[in-house]
């Protein structure tokens, strides 16, 4: 019997859409087949490639001169340049200007260049960041221009490869970079870091005077990269003048010595418990026994984090004996400060 | 009544054709993404220098009755590579000697907590702390299921960041700093999780993958497919639209103020896990504050998956649970004017497909299969209804094999590759049938309603010390 209701049209489609998605699924199988192919052979390939680079380069590292490095053919040159990355960020000093000069030596500077104009953003990075350790001069204006554009990535590498090339040039730009919010904190730390304090040191000096308010917190969590006897007292500036708690609680960080204690058993009283909690941390880096009862009452604060920086700073106090921190435990007028007392002395017995 | 019978027809057709082109516009949205992540993955794969601003983070174990792993498991977490770290277990009052083999493994002593109890939970019992890793503690409380269990982690932790994994999941060096990293380089964002595979038919050694491999059982081998369309285009397309719904409890992380503020882990749910990303997404979304749930696509953890078909069955019955749960309680947030994306896409697209899926899908099977034998449609508009099905689903776990090529590559050999796409043909045959009735069954305990409890899970361990 002929099916009574069903029109042939949603069979009809039913079966076009079904041959199309198996079409489709053989077409996506047959090009995993053939990718996996491809893969294996250039793998093979490579392998041998690599091997010989690597060796070349493990050479120069010691003597660039007698160092004959292996032709890199402009499709393999990303691949190279992984290899000449990775190594460059596990060397330091005469090994790694050793490495650049035997790439520099085998001409590939003009071909990396050249990589780094490109459209693939994979291949540009690679370029970039080598570029960076190479110390390209001549790649400047064109690694400026790419650290203003806006793709975070390739944006911060441009700017680290700047770095890497002359820091002090290129942290005229920090008002840039410290508004840039893409770019995060920790990642601005490492180029920092990696810079050093002498380059570091001035441009933050500089910065410090007038920074751009929107960066201020970061500047003076950066600050930290910069030689700190040098920039504490302008930051210390701010600790006075600044009223803005993450500001404030950035530049306590910076109180090293017993004239900042004025300014820090200030910030102790401060409603933020952010701030509380960072004039505890200083009370225990540069405190003494004279700042037992006002560590003493922020053991007994509101908030959990307060007590528990007290509480290490009481346990930091010069000249205290374990009886008579027993005693400040026996005695603490609230089960949350004692509490609290008796975890830090616990953290900070031998084990 | 034939007319009635033609529109249903043209329901159930209409279901698989939007079911299937909502999974394949998650794939187109998830190539250029993960296309994007490859380029810059040569970058994070540099050797690692830490600023110091990396922020901390307490990675919480709950576990029950995890004798047979916990020690593995916690030898391989304090052997991640990242700059700060604490990790805290959490025996949630185990009926095995889960606690004294960490305390023979570890060297507990007691340790005096000052507990901030800043999410109800069960009582505390103790907090030990390792003497030979001072970034260990273990926290042995009355039982309350592992929502509980995290909530009591989250009190003790210390960091502003904490990881939720399971006591069994198996972790890279690299899968802590790779999954932390959204967080250093979008300060918007609340939780991000990794893509998690299946461990089974690997070498695992010391709690560390030494080799990647496939198992010899069919059913392990079907949820490899099934896990690669999830993850690889599944949740990567959720998240390039900031709408992914599903942290997998075995490996997440999340900003630890975003969910206290929250109120923690519900304990009445299933999918806890689940649960507590659709409520961020909602309370986010409420308060129309920036936030931002990252997914990142790198093969970060990896758990075992059953090999057995009761265990299987309980698994699903569970999940599908914990999903029906999951948007129920946070329903505000479906079409929810300031919804967005979550609202407005995610939160339909799993209501209706992957929620009450399962309902048209059998129904639809069952349909087709009466009118054939009563007559009233030939067999074969049957066998082109299943032909459909068939294909559709052959489609997409092809297209997931792709991505997997193309992306990580982890399955070198040959003989993977036939497999797997054999796996792609055959899951086909029954397997996703098979499911979609266990998670039917879900949904009908989830409207006759149940008690939350610990997942009974049979550790095999068949991939240990090979």
């Amino acid at each position: 019997m002929a099916p009574e209701f069903t029109s042939s049209f949603p069979v009809a489609l039913a079966l076009g859409t079904a041959a199309g998605a198996a079409i489709s699924a053989a077409a996506l199988i047959a090009a995993l087949l053939v990718l996996r192919l491809w893969r294996g052979s250039r793998d093979r390939r490579l392998a041998i490639r690599v091997a010989g680079w690597r060796a070349a380069l493990h050479e120069a590292m010691d003597d660039p001169a007698a160092a004959r490095l292996p032709p890199v053919a402009p499709a393999d040159l990303p691949v190279f340049l992984r290899l000449y990355n990775h190594l460059q960020e596990s060397l330091r000093g005469e090994a790694a200007a050793h490495l650049s000069q035997a790439v520099r030596a085998a001409g590939l500077v003009a071909p990396i260049r050249d990589l780094s104009r490109r459209r693939n953003l994979a291949h540009r990075l690679a370029a970039v960041v080598a570029l960076g350790h190479l110390r390209e001069v001549h790649a400047w204006e064109d690694l400026a221009a790419l650290a203003r554009t806006p793709d975070a990535v390739l944006s911060f590498a441009a700017a680290r490869a700047l770095l890497r090339i002359d820091a002090a040039r290129a942290l005229e730009f920090l008002p840039d970079a410290l508004r840039r919010q893409d770019w995060s904190l920790a990642r601005l730390g490492t180029a920092l870091q990696e810079a050093g304090p002498e380059a570091v040191t001035p441009a933050v000096e500089r910065l410090l005077a007038s920074p751009p308010p929107e960066g201020l917190e970061r500047l003076l969590k950066l600050a930290r990269f910069a030689h700190r006897e040098r920039v504490a007292p302008i930051v210390n500036g701010w600790l006075a003048r600044s009223a803005q708690p993450r500001v404030i609680a950035a530049a306590l960080d910076f109180a090293q010595d017993a004239a900042d204690l004025a300014q820090v058993r200030g910030a102790a009283r401060y409603p933020d418990w952010g701030v509380r909690m960072a004039a505890a941390r200083a009370l225990g880096r540069i405190g003494s026994q004279r700042e037992l009862a006002l560590l003493l009452g922020l053991l007994e604060d509101e908030s959990w984090w307060v007590r528990y920086h007290a509480a290490q700073a009481i346990v930091s106090l010069p000249g205290l004996s374990a009886a008579e921190l027993a005693d400040f435990r026996a005695r603490a007028q609230g089960a949350a400060a004692g509490g609290m007392l008796a975890q830090v002395l616990a953290e900070r017995a031998p084990s | 009544m034939s007319a009635a019978l033609d529109a249903l027809q043209w329901v159930f057709l209409a279901y698989f054709v939007g079911v299937n082109l909502g999974y394949i516009a998650l794939n187109l949205l998830a190539v250029p993404t993960l296309r994007r992540y490859l380029a810059i993955r040569p970058l994070e794969d540099l050797p690692p220098v830490y600023s110091g601003f990396e922020p901390p983070v307490s990675v919480l174990v709950p576990a029950y009755n995890e004798e047979a792993t916990i020690v593995t498991s916690v030898r391989s977490l304090l052997q991640l590579d990242y700059p700060e770290f604490e990790v805290v277990v959490v025996n949630d009052g185990s009926r095995d000697a889960t606690l004294e083999r960490l305390r023979e493994a570890f060297d507990l002593e007691p340790f005096p907590e000052a507990y901030w109890e800043r999410i109800p939970g069960k009582p505390l019992g103790a907090v030990y702390v390792s003497r030979r890793h001072a970034g260990l503690r273990v926290v042995d409380k009355a039982n309350g299921g592992k929502a509980d269990a995290l909530n009591v982690g989250i009190n003790v932790s210390r960091y502003p960041l904490f990881c939720a994994i399971d006591a069994d999941s198996i972790l890279q060096r690299d899968s802590l700093r790779r999954v932390i990293q959204p967080f250093i380089d979008d300060p918007r964002t609340v939780a991000t999780g990794g893509t998690v595979r299946i461990a089974n038919g690997c070498v695992v050694s010391a709690g560390q993958l030494e080799r990647v491999g496939l198992p010899s059982n069919p059913l392990a081998l079907l949820q490899i497919v099934e896990y690669l369309r999830a993850f690889l285009f599944g949740r990567l397309g959720w998240a390039t639209l900031n709408a992914v719904l599903i942290i997998s409890g075995a490996f997440g992380v999340f900003r630890k103020d975003a969910v206290v503020a929250a109120g923690g882990y519900r304990t009445d749910t299933m999918g806890e896990d689940m649960e507590l990303v659709v409520r961020l997404h909602r309370l986010y979304r409420e308060r129309g504050e920036p936030y931002a749930i990252h997914f990142v696509p790198d093969p970060i953890c990896w758990t075992e998956a059953p090999e057995s078909a009761a265990v299987l069955r309980s698994q699903r019955v569970r999940w599908q649970r914990g999903l029906a749960e999951s948007l129920s309680l946070n329903r505000a947030l479906l079409l929810s004017p300031g919804g967005g994306a979550p609202g407005h896409a995610a939160y339909p697209f799993f209501l209706v497909f992957e929620c009450w899926g399962p309902v048209i899908e059998v129904a639809g099977y069952a349909f087709m299969a009466a009118l054939v034998v009563t007559g009233r449609i030939s067999g074969e508009a049957f066998l082109a209804f299943l032909a459909l099905a068939f294909s559709m689903g052959f489609l997409l776990s092809a297209s997931a094999l792709l991505l997997e090529e193309v992306s990580f590559h982890l399955y070198p050999r040959w003989s993977h590759v036939a497999r797997l796409v054999a796996a792609a043909v055959v899951e086909n045959l029954g397997y996703r049938q098979l499911v979609t009735v266990w998670r039917l069954v879900g949904l009908a305990r989830w409207l006759r309603g149940a008690r939350a409890q610990w997942g009974t899970m049979t550790r095999r361990g068949t991939w240990q010390g090979r």
